[in-house]
């Protein structure tokens, strides 16, 4: 009987999971921020070889959140994953600011994929919680997202250890999503 | 995946891996799943889908098991091709080996072991160690076999990571399955090492023999299989090892059974008390019969092995050799098995059972096996003395039914009965001439002849007989006509009248003159000078007293046999090869392979050396020659250079200096190519100086890749510093097109000794009657010139080193080269009469003093110092003649680099 009612259910409203890609440096704190939002529990991980995916469900709105490896060798690899793409969470390590430069380069690299051109970015400035964490309005100037044209983008201060600021931007995330898609 | 899923290999829709891409990016499960389902049909069926490797794999993470299944096989399958995206797979592999279901935990970790990419291994370290101490003996086990995979791939990363280690600790594992795959992971990883890895200590041993009750039947063949190798203290130890397992010997699997006596038969060797050893073999009897009743594949491997078992013990199955006997309907590759087996162990006390039976098989259809039972009558005459009679009987009997092939098969075991037993059979000869005009095979046809020629003093017609061969001996096989060659001459030696004395004009003759067959004509030669020399001589010769002979045919040497033993129940006990010779795994198989070479190599190249054809024409003949010990009589060196008429007449060369080999020379290191045939317009020369006997050789090769036949060589060579020459003729035969030549030719010093500064330079001119002279230059290697009297004495050594004044030294060092052994390079250069005098240690390096000479009496007082292994070779040297030494330095870095 609950089988039945579930089917009946995400026939009624559709089962359409969004697709969502989270890149990032290595060290960003995109594995511990996918589980923070899956399990809403902090996990001890392990640098990705590879990627994670989950099935994150906010808001009658299932995510399909792919957490790509971003260890320089994998790096190339991000690219398998861009196509039918909906969404794009960029993490970046707020305290890392040696790395901001690369971050910013990877960055720019993605949007400029023919792929990803329909896709929406949502940034966030993470480790907000460390000590020397820039700040939004810091990492907003250090990634240079003022150059982001004809796209929907938004960043957020974060903290994965702590839970803060990730759904707030997953609430941002599903209200762009529904909008865009109609 | 279930019946139904058989559709997933019926489709036909063109664009199939665009399709197959789109759904397996479906955001449906099912219908991943699915394309997963129909991307392993396409794997499966061979079309390559290799292309989708990111899509299957982005399908791992899955909770469904099946899905997860179908991916990792698709993994195990693409992953080599592509290494790069391997690496995506990782982490699933990393989150795997932690999922609470151990099923999954194994599976990831088996997985892993299968993919063979360099890049990936390095980060499976962690989940295997992991696995390596799970809670779960089904996921412990299965990464004991693990880490033997990935040893295969990267030795080191193991020995770094310590997991040798851990697989040592499982042997003490309370759970026998991961007891026995750790054994089997140990024994493999060993076979792959050339260092002890898995050695069984006193405290593994009761582990093992402990699990080995309890762990499956492929696992106690695995532990057995390393307690075979394990070498017990003592006497008592080995019992009680034996009393542990000699309950195996009752198991139903037959690797077991098999494994078993390997152990045992190894343990026995230590065990001293014949009451146990006795007892031993009683029980091991039943469990091998056993054996014999299975499918006749598994009966084969069991006769191979028992073949192995009754060479060391034959008491074992001494009183059964009635399973031995064959049915009529056992394959043919089972009789022939048992056959052999029925030989080895027929005795006084059976031998009336054993010769009725060979005598059914003798009537028997099967042409082969028939020739083998006629064989095994002879053989089994020549085992038993008391039997013998009964034997050869039995053989008349069998010649009585006029079978061609059976009277052929029965008269050359009854060359080799005649050999065994001498003076005893000889009345039945009258029997075996009747069966003359039959006879078409060549070694039955050259056994007869052996006997007519061995016996002809007792032959009256011996000369008819021999005569109505030699009709035919021109289009004889060699095998014959060198049986008709020795035969004739002894008819002669023992009836020196006139009719064998036109015969043996006729046979050397034709086996000098009209025949291509250079073992024929050395022969021939040999006897021909024998007989012009001194008959006595001759006769002392060909006339010898022959050695008895045993039955050794078949028997393995007893080291080959103690290791084919070591290794029952594998291939190599099946093959009786070691193994080996048939599987090349570890580095000091390769270096094994190479000291076998080095005799060969350095055998070839040289003149046959003239024992040879003595040797063959004294054995009775060649046929028997492989099955008999080597009768060669002690007169190897006869052929002196006798001045004889015979000699002049054929236009033998006296000298003896010179040694044609123009036979093709058996294939030694290849000669460098002097003159290449793009040069030659088709002639190809390649040669080398080389140096045997004493004696300074131009080996020389010519290759006629032109149109037309070649002949009328002739070569010449210009003055150079040793004034090498040639001493006689270039002996080339014509050449065909197509065809090549090998020669030796012997060469002289000091003939045409160029003036000037000491150089290696010789200049060759070569011509034939159809082509321009050819040109072409080579290099002397000074160490060809080194003369064997080149040993010092260590007084002589230091008074001459005292003596030279020091403007005689000269000092040189080779910083690229390496010794990597003192011993070898020593053996190297004393090969090439380079003599080592002594050493000294210098730091940590050895310092070694040899002598060397040159023709005329220039000695050469060398000094080497080096550290084996380091690069880097220092060399000074003291000669009277010390413009020699660049020439010196030369052959030494060329010796050593080689």
């Amino acid at each position: 009987m609950g089988i039945l009612f579930t089917r009946l259910f995400s026939s009624l409203f559709g089962n359409k999971e969004a697709r969502i890609l989270v890149l990032g440096l290595d060290n960003a704190g995109k594995t511990t921020i996918l589980y923070r939002l899956q399990m809403g529990e902090v996990v001890s991980t392990i640098p990705t070889i590879g990627f994670n995916v989950e099935t994150v469900q906010y808001k009658n709105i299932k995510f399909q959140v792919w957490d790509l490896g971003g260890q320089t060798s994998i790096r190339p690899y991000w690219r398998c994953y861009f196509p039918n793409t909906q969404a794009i969470i960029y993490v970046v390590d707020s305290s890392d600011t040696d790395r901001l430069a690369i971050a910013k380069d990877e960055f720019h690299a993605i949007l400029e994929e023919e792929e990803l051109k329909g896709a929406v970015v949502l940034i966030f400035a993470n480790k907000q919680d460390l000590p020397g964490a820039l700040d939004d309005a810091a990492v907003t100037e250090a990634l240079e997202l003022h150059k982001i044209k004809s796209r929907q983008w938004a960043i957020f201060k974060t903290s994965a250890t702590k839970g803060e600021g990730l759904f707030e931007g997953l609430d941002w995330l599903s209200n762009t999503l529904k909008s865009g898609s109609g | 995946m279930s019946g139904h899923d058989s559709k997933y290999f019926s489709t036909t829709k063109k664009g199939e891996i665009p399709e197959l891409k789109e759904e397996l990016n479906s955001q449906y499960k099912d219908k991943r799943k699915d394309a997963v389902k129909k991307v392993i049909a396409a794997m499966t069926v061979g079309k390559d889908v290799s292309s989708l490797f990111t899509d299957v794999v982005n399908c791992m993470q899955t909770e469904n098991l099946e899905l997860k299944k179908l991916v990792y096989l698709y993994l195990i399958n693409y992953a080599k091709s592509q290494p790069d995206l391997a690496i995506l797979a990782v982490n699933t592999f990393v989150k795997d080996s932690q999922d609470p279901n151990p099923l999954i935990r194994a599976l990831a970790v088996r997985t892993m072991g299968c993919i063979r990419v360099d890049k990936i291994t390095e980060y499976l370290c962690d989940p295997l160690q992991r696995c390596l101490k799970d809670d779960d003996p089904y996921v412990r086990k299965t990464a004991a076999i693990c880490v033997a995979k990935l040893y295969d791939i990267n030795a080191e990363l193991v020995e770094d990571r310590g997991f040798l280690d851990s697989l040592k600790d499982l042997i003490s594992d309370n759970n026998p399955m991961v007891v026995a795959n750790a054994v089997a992971a140990l024994a493999e990883i060993q076979e792959n090492s050339a260092r002890p890895i898995f050695e069984i200590t006193s405290a593994t041993l009761q582990k093992l023999l402990t699990a080995l009750n309890e762990c499956t039947e492929w696992g106690q063949v695995f532990i057995l299989d390393a307690l075979s190798r394990y070498k017990a203290a003592d006497a008592r130890e080995a019992e009680n090892i034996v009393e542990r397992v000699t309950p195996r010997l009752q198991h139903a699997n037959c690797a077991v059974v098999l494994s078993a006596v390997k152990m045992i038969l190894q343990q026995m060797e230590l065990i001293t008390s014949t009451d146990i050893v006795r007892n031993l073999c009683k029980k091991m009897a039943p469990p091998l019969v056993t054996l014999l009743s299975a499918e006749p594949e598994i009966q084969y491997v069991a006769l191979r092995n028992i073949n192995l078992i009754v060479q060391k013990r034959p008491t074992i199955l001494a009183h059964e050799i009635k399973v031995f006997f064959c049915k009529y309907n056992d394959p043919i590759y089972v009789k022939m098995e048992k056959l052999e087996i029925m030989i080895k162990l027929a005795s006084d006390r059976n031998i009336d059972q054993v010769l009725l039976e060979f005598k059914e098989y003798a009537t028997e259809v099967d042409v082969d096996f028939v020739r083998k039972a006629v064989r095994a009558i002879g053989r089994c005459a020549i085992k038993l003395e008391r039997a013998a009679e009964r034997c050869i009987s039995v053989l008349l009997e069998l010649i009585k039914i006029k079978v061609n092939y059976v009277v052929q098969e029965a008269i050359i075991v009854i060359k080799d009965i005649f050999r065994r037993y001498p003076n005893t059979y000889e009345s039945i000869i009258a029997t075996l001439c009747e069966s003359l005009d039959t006879l078409d095979e060549p070694e039955a046809k050259a056994s007869m002849i052996w006997i007519i020629g061995e016996y002809a003093e007792r032959i009256d017609n011996a000369d008819e007989l021999l005569e109505s061969f030699l009709e035919s001996f021109p289009e004889e096989p060699p095998q014959v006509q060198l049986q008709l060659l020795t035969a004739t001459v002894k008819l002669f030696l023992k009836k020196p009248t006139e009719g064998p004395q036109q015969m043996i004009q006729a046979v050397l003759n034709n086996a000098t003159v009209e025949t291509d067959n250079p073992d024929l004509r050395d022969r021939a030669y040999i006897y021909w000078r024998l007989l012009s020399t001194d008959p006595e001589a001759a006769k002392d010769v060909v006339l010898a007293e022959k050695p008895v002979i045993t039955d050794d045919s078949n028997q393995l040497d007893s080291s080959l046999l103690d290791e084919l033993l070591a290794n029952i129940a594998t291939l190599s006990s099946v093959y009786h090869k070691p193994p080996e010779s048939f599987v090349t795994r570890l580095k000091t198989v390769s270096q094994r392979a190479e000291e076998d070479d080095y005799p060969e190599g350095s055998e070839s190249g040289y003149p046959e050396s003239p024992a040879h054809p003595v040797d063959g024409a004294a054995s009775p003949s060649s046929s028997s020659g492989s099955r008999h010990p080597a009768t060669s009589p002690p007169v190897a060196a006869a052929p002196a250079p006798v001045p004889d008429l015979l000699g002049d007449l054929i236009g033998l060369d006296n000298s003896n200096s010179l040694v044609p080999v123009d036979q093709p020379a058996p294939a030694g290191p290849p000669l460098p190519v002097l003159l290449p045939a793009a040069k030659g317009q088709g002639l190809q020369i390649s040669a080398e100086l080389t140096r045997s006997d004493g004696q300074v050789f131009y080996s020389m090769l010519f290759e006629n890749n032109t149109q037309s036949v070649l002949d009328g060589f002739m070569i010449q060579f210009n003055k150079n510093t040793f004034g090498l020459a040639a001493t006689g003729p270039l002996q080339v035969p014509p050449l065909h097109p197509g065809t090549s030549a090998r020669t030796l030719l012997p060469m002289v010093l000091f003939q045409n000794v160029a003036p000037g500064a000491p150089n290696t330079l010789l200049q060759v001119a070569v011509k034939n009657n159809q082509q321009p002279v050819w040109y072409f230059s080579d290099k002397i290697s000074l160490h060809v010139l080194f003369t064997e009297d080149g040993r010092m004495e260590r007084a002589t050594f230091l008074e001459t080193w005292k003596s030279l004044p020091d403007s005689n030294e000269v000092l040189r060092e080779f910083p690229g080269l390496v010794i990597k052994s003192m011993e070898s390079t020593l053996d190297k250069l004393a090969a090439s009469n380079m003599f080592f005098i002594a050493k000294r240690k210098n730091a940590n390096q050895e310092v070694l003093y040899l002598s060397a000479k040159i023709p005329r009496g220039i000695p050469f007082l060398i000094e080497l110092t080096a550290a084996v292994g380091v690069p880097g070779v220092k060399c000074a040297i003291k000669t009277p003649s010390p413009e020699m030494a660049p020439l010196f330095f030369e052959a030494l870095e060329h010796f050593l680099q080689s």
